[in-house]
């Protein structure tokens, strides 16, 4: 396509969009992130008190209110201003809290699956649905697993009948861009949206 | 062996509690959490030697490395330090005016113009 430049992010502003990849643990999330992204290790500290504890004293160990944990986080550069980021979520439960702010500007999820632990990826499914952000499935097909049709994993998870299910190899850079493209161009199909719900998170505009 | 030398063997290197670097601080100043793809750059005067020595060396750190637009997620994982400790210490170099946050496109399609972006993407994307 390639169309003349001809509005305000012509200019070359950066132009950053953030796909969340989530999924139950050990579904390929990693994996995934990493067959198409340079990966780049990026550590976050995220403060209990989020979930409630409400403890502020970071002096003690007694009173320790951070945990770390190690985000997948990959970067697709397309030209000088477009850049993919790929968040992938933690698969532990008690990493929820963080599900917010991975999600907050998202364009949009894929939801990973694995047809031998398939309820794994409900919790995901739910949580965009509710969230109303845009979401494929993607179903990684593992060596070994029994096989089936995106269509009977659709079935499963009574997925609404516009949200894209297709099988993936999330070691295989070719498949993951497949995933991708699925994405956007569901989001694409969507057409515009009304606006953003207020947050108190800074960043994008709208 | 003192009660916590377990956790932490030599290759560790030196260890600081992370939020040590901000005081303490857990939330940004004026309360507002930046994005992890808000779109950073150094704003105003560029400081001299005398204000840059007023700063701590994450935050000079931080100033270099938003020379040119770049965003929060890739400057956390440029300097090593976590999300959470990184976006404390830009809130303050934004309320001191030395960065500011760029207004960006939303995060999902509202004008047709936004949808032209998108499809940018979608060629990228396979031309990959």
């Amino acid at each position: 396509m390639a169309s003349a430049p001809s509005d305000g992010t012509a200019d070359g502003l950066l132009t950053p969009f953030k796909i969340v990849v989530a999924g139950g643990f050990g579904v390929g999330k990693t994996t995934l992130v990493g067959a198409i992204s340079e990966i780049r290790p990026l550590r976050t500290e995220e403060s209990l008190t989020q979930v409630g504890v409400g403890v502020d004293d970071l002096t003690g160990v007694a009173g320790k209110t951070t945990t770390t944990v190690a985000m997948d986080f990959g970067r697709i550069s397309m030209g000088t201003r477009l850049v993919l980021y790929l968040f992938g979520t933690p698969g532990q439960d008690r990493f929820w809290f963080m599900w917010d702010d991975l999600s907050y500007g998202a364009l949009g999820a894929v939801v990973l699956a694995d047809t031998r632990r398939l309820s794994d990826c409900f919790p995901s499914v739910d949580y965009f649905e509710q969230r109303q952000v845009p979401f494929i499935v993607a179903i990684n097909v593992f060596d070994g697993a029994p096989s089936y049709d995106a269509e009977d994993v659709r079935i499963a998870l009574d997925l609404d009948p516009n949200v894209p299910a297709v099988l993936c190899d999330a070691r295989q850079r070719a498949s993951v861009k497949e995933v991708l493209i699925t994405l956007v161009q569901h989001v694409l199909a969507a057409g515009p949206i009304d606006s953003h719900p207020a947050s108190r998170y800074l960043g994008p505009a709208g | 062996m003192r009660r916590y030398d377990r956790w932490i063997d030599g290759e560790a290197g030196p260890v600081v509690r992370p939020y040590a670097l901000t005081g303490g601080r857990t939330d940004p100043a004026g309360n507002t959490v930046l994005d992890l793809i808000a779109v950073v750059a150094a704003s105003g005067p560029t400081p001299g030697p005398a204000e840059l020595a007023k700063l701590g060396p994450e935050h000079r750190k931080l100033l270099s490395l938003c020379q040119t637009p770049v965003t929060v997620a890739d400057v956390a994982a440029d300097i090593a330090l976590p999300l959470g400790v990184v976006r404390v210490l830009l809130a303050d170099l934004i309320q001191q005016d030395k960065i500011t946050v760029l207004p960006r496109r939303p995060a999902r399609p509202q004008t047709s113009t936004d949808l032209d972006v998108l499809k940018e993407v979608l060629d990228g994307l396979r031309a990959l």
